[in-house]
């Protein structure tokens, strides 16, 4: 009876005692990974300090506010009223006077050269049209290379005439309708609201894939790989091991940026926090993944270096919603977007730091990480694996 | 001497082939980034997702109803009648803005004051809530005009010059020519130079009797041609496949390139005087490329950043280069009307050659 007992209590114990080996090893080689980590201090500020510029460069630099659209005046009426509504303009915020009065000469040169964005023409009988029924034409000359400012430039002046007219109109009759807006979770319309959440994801994203890409490729190059795999630890337990302490790294790297996106850019955070880290963590886990994932196809830490950057950066900036939408992409690409992890977290940071979103409407973004991360790190272990025969 | 150069750049031209690796990246990355950007990068906003509640449903709020829904600026979603959570369905991402009309609209329009309606937008992409918000002014300023009966006949004739039908890609395609050349020059000059360092042939090839003058120029001089094909290769797909127009100068715009071209050069040796890896120097190579393409109006114009940022990017040559090629390609610019663009460039090619040359020949003794 008694060894029976003790045959039947062997097996569980040995299971247990495997997982504590496991857990050992794994941790054993993270903390190798650790070692590697410190004695490397160009590498590891290049980690921490390249996050912050990156955020201030892209947080700064990519910007929709159309705001400083440089617009020259020709006043050929030149009477009380067209200087008026010439001004009303520059006002308004999103035009400003260019660094030299525009002429009806130069008009076309300047805007050839880029030295101006558009060119407004008043001709004479503005005043006269304001009073009698007689149709007038204002003549907007817009630059129209970059298709965006183009578009910005036009709506706003259709904005600014409607409202100039609207006033002329309201001076004599009641107005019919009164709308008031109401800017739901960015009361100034900031887009730095917009793109701010959207870089933490970009960074990370390039940050950590960058971080383990040349972590197996180092063992390849300097050939130590065939000794960590003569050692008795598992694919498994070098890949979890080696991405360990990679996720430590990467969350630092999260929360600087996501302080300077808070202090510098004074981004709201109206969600949980908690469950933004929660995110964050199948975020990162699925971003580490593609490092050690390329790590194990290439040869060397410069190929994986160029791979990481161009299977992270490019999608995430582009394919992510970062910037561009991706409703106005062709099919393909949106499809191409799906497999974009960054897309999903964009969806999760925007909706807990300008939203106030819960987990009941962001389970579909996280669910679709999960299964990206477990699929990329399966195939990292399978891909390892093969290598070991 | 030119004999010489001319051994060097064969030389260098060999290796470049040589590496497969090296010739997939010059002739698959161009291909990758104009077609994702030339495909991607769209900032039209179209179909704003509006949620339209009709509260009163008289003849009035109808036809306010009407003028909302049939102008096709916007994509409209009918809402579940009963159900008022705006929010929610921002949050849902089920709607982008949502108009109101309350009970009571019909009585005050008769009763001769204003009716009252709301229209609330998910802010959180500014961009498109700020067209959103211009739209339903449109629509409310027609309505009051045709309801007032007034009209002042006043209307803007607009004129687009250039790229008339504001199409992205045109305005991409040079961009991203301009952004390459500048990548490909900068990271090939620093890194071969490292490798030679790293393998110790460049040792041996300072003992024999070449000048280094004549060793940087052969190496610059492949380099300038890989750019160029670079360069060619960029345009040539976005004349045949997306169909930009170029309406400038080819030769301009190849002269002005040469002046530029010293520049990222300059800046790639100056790299591999710093850099003690290649690993270091694509580093080094690559932030570069992604600090000069964002502050020098790639994505976004320079007038939108703050002051301080407009002021740093007069440091970046990227910017220059950048009005020039667009200017040449979209708008048919002339030398005189660039010609700020192209003394800055030349100011930056001499300043970067000079420098470079100097810190190079230091660390070569």
């Amino acid at each position: 009876m008694l060894v029976m007992a003790g045959q039947i209590s062997k097996k569980p114990l040995s299971v247990l005692s495997a997982g504590i080996d496991d857990l050992k090893r794994a941790r054993l080689i993270a903390s190798k990974e650790i070692r590697h980590i410190l004695r490397d201090p160009i590498s590891l500020i290049i980690a921490v300090l390249m996050p912050i510029m990156m955020t201030l460069i892209y947080g700064y630099a990519i910007n929709l506010d159309m705001k400083n659209i440089e617009l020259g005046i020709i006043d050929l009426d030149n009477t009380f009223q067209s200087r008026e509504f010439g001004e009303s303009f520059y006002v308004s915020g999103y035009f400003v006077r260019p660094k030299q009065p525009v002429t009806l000469a130069d008009a076309d040169k300047l805007l050839q050269g880029g030295k101006v964005d558009a060119v407004l023409t008043i001709r004479p009988g503005f005043a006269e049209a304001l009073a009698g029924a007689e149709k007038y034409e204002l003549g907007l000359l817009i630059d129209g290379s970059d298709g965006n400012l183009a578009i910005a430039a036009s709506n706003y002046a259709e904005m600014i005439l409607a409202q100039y007219i609207l006033k002329q109109i309201t001076a004599v009759a009641q107005r019919a309708v009164d709308m008031s807006v109401q800017v739901a979770y960015n009361q100034d319309l900031k887009s730095s609201h917009h793109f701010v959440p959207g870089l933490v994801a970009v960074i990370l994203m390039m940050i950590s894939a960058l971080l383990t890409s040349v972590t197996i490729a180092r063992e390849k190059e300097t050939g130590t790989l065939e000794q960590l795999l003569t050692s008795p630890a598992t694919p498994q337990e070098i890949i979890v091991g080696k991405i360990l302490p990679y996720i430590a790294l990467a969350f630092i790297d999260g929360l600087l940026v996501l302080l300077f996106a808070l202090i510098v850019f004074a981004i709201p955070f109206n969600g949980s926090g908690l469950l933004l880290l929660l995110f964050g963590f199948i975020y990162v886990a699925a971003a580490l993944s593609i490092g050690v994932l390329i790590s194990t196809l290439v040869s060397t830490m410069q190929l994986a270096m160029m791979a990481s950057l161009l299977v992270t950066l490019l999608p995430s900036v582009i394919l992510s919603g970062y910037i561009f939408d991706v409703r106005n992409m062709p099919y393909a690409l949106q499809l191409v977007s799906r497999l974009v992890p960054a897309r999903y977290f964009i969806v999760i940071i925007r909706g807990i730091m300008l939203k106030g979103s819960d987990i009941t409407v962001l389970w579909v973004e996280a669910a679709a990480l999960m299964a990206i991360c477990l699929v990329l790190l399966g195939l990292a272990v399978k891909r390892f694996r093969l290598k070991l025969r | 001497m030119l004999r010489i150069v001319s051994a060097i750049i064969k030389k260098e031209a060999i290796q470049v082939l040589r590496d497969p690796m090296m010739l997939r990246i010059i002739i698959l990355m161009p291909l990758i980034q104009l077609f994702v950007m030339g495909y991607a990068v769209n900032f039209e906003v179209k179909d704003i997702r509006l949620a339209v509640y009709d509260l009163e449903r008289s003849a009035d709020s109808r036809l306010l109803q009407s003028s909302f829904v049939g102008n096709g600026l916007f994509a409209v979603r009918r809402p579940e009648p009963g159900i008022m959570d705006i929010h929610r369905g921002f949050r849902e991402n089920i709607h982008d803005a949502a108009v109101v009309i309350q009970n009571g609209f019909a009585r005050d329009i008769a009763a001769g004051k204003a009716g009252r309606i709301g229209f609330v937008v998910d802010g959180a992409n500014a961009f498109s809530a700020s067209v959103a918000i211009g739209y339903a002014s449109r629509v409310v300023y027609h309505f009051n005009r045709q309801r007032t009966g007034l009209d002042i006949p006043l209307s803007i004739r607009e004129k687009r010059l250039y790229n008339p039908e504001s199409k992205t890609v045109n305005f991409m395609v040079p961009g991203i020519a301009a952004v390459l050349l500048t990548m490909i020059a900068m990271m090939l000059t620093s890194m071969a130079i490292v490798r030679e360092r790293e393998r110790g042939t460049l040792e041996q090839l300072m003992v024999t009797p070449l000048p280094v003058s004549a060793l940087i120029m052969g190496k610059v001089a492949t380099f300038a041609l890989v750019g160029f094909v670079e360069l060619s290769l960029c345009l040539l797909i976005g004349f045949t496949w997306f169909r930009i127009p170029f309406v400038g100068s080819w030769g301009l715009l190849y002269f002005l390139s040469f002046i530029y071209l010293f520049t990222p050069l300059g800046i790639g040796m100056l790299i591999s005087t710093l850099a003690r890896t290649q690993q270091q120097a694509m580093f080094f190579a690559w932030f570069f490329s992604v600090f000069a393409m964002l502050t020098g109006g790639f994505f976004t114009p320079i007038s939108n950043m703050p002051q301080v940022v407009q002021y740093l990017t007069l440091l970046n040559p990227l910017r220059y280069y950048l009005t020039i090629v667009r200017g040449i390609s979209m708008k048919g610019a002339t030398i005189g009307m660039l010609l700020p663009e192209t003394l800055a460039l030349a100011a930056f090619g001499t300043a970067m050659l000079t420098i470079s040359y100097l810190k190079f020949s230091k660390r070569a003794d």
